[in-house]
């Protein structure tokens, strides 16, 4: 939840206000959180192992 | 002074690698391949071309222009660096003849003044590079070589048949913009192959680790470059009509490689699959400002090509480095190198800090002209996925140098020795370029196809520079408070490629099962026509006799109580043969093509 209304005010400053002092901090502790969510996320999926084919 | 296709040089330096042994005859020829060729692409002027008249054709072997010339310039400085790299570590000539050929055909490509012979060079790039992955002669190259060249196969496939019908269409061979239709289509997928679209860029993360040391370097730069190159001739600003309105798609797919690339990038554990994977990422930069289509988008688009080729292979160079050192290549199994082996470390840290966009460093520039230019054309959704992506790159190689430099580890590894002297050269002459191009851009732009739009260009904007330090600065932060989450684990990735192999395996099953059942099946019947015309033609007249009688009790055996049909069977074995004359043949024959004729004039020609 917290999160979602995190990720709505990043957008919405993105799209309208990005001079906003720190928007870009804001941003970029934003996007860590996305790749960490998403790496993780998809992490789930994989098989653990010697990485081959 | 005579200008030469450059193509020629690498061409005839591959020819006469066997003739020069295993030693020093040979470092000095291909020493003198990497300058001559070097001498060649830069003594280029704008307009220079070769028309070579084939068979009604007016094949281009060389077409010189501002787009083609920077390819050029790039493509054979960086593969007299990557010869350079490779003098200490290649032993084969046949895998030195693979890269000469392959740099070769790349250059012949990008000086292509038409599509025939663009192709012609497209697919000694792809057979060239495959000697380089099977150069490692292991079972893993092997195989990945293999679904390497199906994949360049089928892509090579959609390529030609767009040529042909784009020709059948126009009548013209010259590389332009294609009209919209299946052509196009097929073109585009052509293209999309060697440039990594998703989701046909699964042979690049698949094929890319598993080629040599000094292999990996070559194929980093050419393939995918060549590609946004053609795209760059063929679908600038390419647009498909949605509910009437213009969109850009081939810049959102740009968009969605940048994204894609890096999210796969940071989980990988081997070193190069994570730079393959940023492979994808960062074309997918260069396809954005291609698909943007405006003088500043396209000029980003190539200054990234230009950025990218040295920092990418220079992070190429300095893994191949790690692994020749070490023989390891894992971010698990590495670590604490930085005392060992210092050159490599700085230099892949300039690459590092190149490619993640920092201030003062080439991608900086060119990244930031991309961006610029998705923002002049209200690409706002573009915008955000190519910012963050660049977020994800500077994470990804965060951990990248932190596990394999940094860290401190009780691994034996730590006692190993700095790369080769001739390692040392290409990765800090490429490093050096990384940085030169960082603080003064301008040596860039005036090379670039759009010089004036380019020198209009300000990179170091207060606004544009702060906002970069405080989005990086940030991300780094993250990472020293996230470290453990974004560790690298021993894991088999699954990408796109687990669902074509599965697919694969269905197919296999499916024409081993089903389709050998339905063809024998086939087989079978044709088997018993065939045998039926043997026995009929043996004696057509006792045969017949023997087709008739048969009939005729089958018909019978309602009202004939007793059954003849044993009897009628013994007739073929009883009846004795006769032969027919060669006279009595040609007669019947004759008869049974007037009777053909005759159906033919009343039916056929005559027919209103």
């Amino acid at each position: 939840m917290v999160l979602g209304i995190m990720v709505l005010i990043a957008l919405a400053l993105f799209l309208y206000e990005r001079d906003t002092v720190g928007f870009y901090f804001l941003y970029g502790a934003m996007g860590v959180g996305f790749f960490v969510l998403a790496t993780n996320l998809l992490s789930m999926i994989q098989k653990e192992g010697r990485q081959d084919d | 002074m005579i200008e030469l296709p450059p193509v020629l040089v690498y061409l005839l330096g591959a020819a006469l690698i066997p003739l020069f042994g295993r030693g020093r005859a040979r470092k000095a020829l291909l020493v003198a391949v990497a300058f001559i060729g070097l001498a060649c692409s830069f003594s280029l002027r704008p307009q220079t071309s070769w028309v070579v008249p084939l068979s009604g054709f007016e094949l281009t072997f060389l077409h010189a222009d501002r787009l083609s010339l920077i390819m050029g310039y790039i493509f054979s400085f960086i593969g007299a660096a990557a010869i350079i790299y490779s003098l200490d570590v290649v032993k084969e000539n046949g895998e030195y003849i693979c890269g000469l050929l392959y740099l070769g055909s790349a250059l012949g490509a990008v000086f292509a003044g038409d599509f025939f012979t663009l192709y012609i060079f497209w697919e000694i790039m792809a057979f060239s590079s495959l000697g380089l992955i099977w150069y490692s002669r292991t079972e893993r190259a092997r195989n990945a070589g293999m679904r390497y060249i199906l994949f360049h196969l089928f892509g090579g496939c959609a390529f030609l048949a767009g040529i042909i019908i784009h020709f059948m269409n126009t009548g013209n061979i010259a590389i332009s913009p294609i009209e919209q239709g299946i052509g196009y289509l097929l073109l585009l997928i052509g293209v999309g192959v060697n440039t990594a679209f998703i989701p046909l860029h699964t042979w690049l993360p698949d094929s890319y680790p598993k080629a040599t040391i000094a292999g990996a370097v070559f194929m980093s730069v050419y393939t995918t470059k060549t590609g946004v190159y053609v795209l760059a001739r063929t679908f600038p600003g390419a647009e498909a009509f949605i509910f009437g309105h213009p969109f850009h798609f081939v810049a959102y797919i740009g968009g969605l490689m940048a994204l894609y690339g890096v999210i796969f990038a940071l989980m990988q554990n081997d070193v190069r699959k994570l730079l393959s994977y940023h492979i994808v990422s960062q074309v997918g930069y260069m396809v954005a400002g291609i698909g943007i289509g405006t003088a500043i988008g396209i000029n980003g688009g190539i200054a990234h090509v230009f950025n990218h080729i040295l920092y990418k292979a220079l992070l190429f160079m300095c893994m191949g480095a790690v692994i020749y050192r070490t023989g390891r290549m894992n971010l698990t199994e590495l670590g604490g190198l930085a005392k060992r082996m210092p050159v490599t470390t700085i230099t892949c840290v300039i690459a590092a800090l190149s490619i993640s966009g920092v201030v003062g460093f080439n991608g900086y520039v060119s990244k930031g002209m991309v961006i610029h230019a998705a923002e002049l054309s209200h690409m706002h959704i573009l915008v955000l996925a190519l910012t963050l992506a660049s977020v994800g790159t500077f994470l990804s190689f965060l951990k990248l140098t932190y596990f394999t430099f940094f860290r401190h580890t009780e691994n034996d590894i730590a006692r190993v020795k700095e790369a080769p002297l001739s390692m040392l050269v290409a990765m800090s002459l490429t490093a050096f370029l990384c940085v030169a191009i960082g603080v003064y851009p301008k040596m860039l732009y005036v090379i670039l196809p759009d010089v004036g739009a380019a020198m209009h260009y300000d990179a170091y904007t207060p606004g544009h520079t702060m906002g970069t330090l405080q989005l990086l600065a940030m991300t780094a932060f993250m990472f020293v408070a996230l470290k453990v989450l974004i560790a690298p684990h021993e894991r088999i990735t699954y990408d796109i490629d687990y669902l074509y192999r599965k697919a694969g395996r269905g197919i296999i099953w499916f024409c081993e099962k089903p389709l050998m059942a339905f063809a024998g099946a086939i087989d079978g019947v044709l088997k018993r026509i065939a045998d039926s015309f043997v026995w009929f033609s043996r004696n057509p007249v006792a045969a017949s006799v023997i087709l008739l009688t048969a009939t005729g009790t089958k018909l019978m055996r309602p009202l004939n109580y007793v059954s003849k049909e044993a009897e009628v069977k013994r007739l073929t074995i009883e009846e004795p043969r006769e032969r027919l004359s060669i006279g009595t043949g040609v007669l019947l024959v004759l008869i049974f093509f007037l009777v053909y004729l005759i159906v033919m004039l009343i039916h056929g020609w005559l027919a209103p």
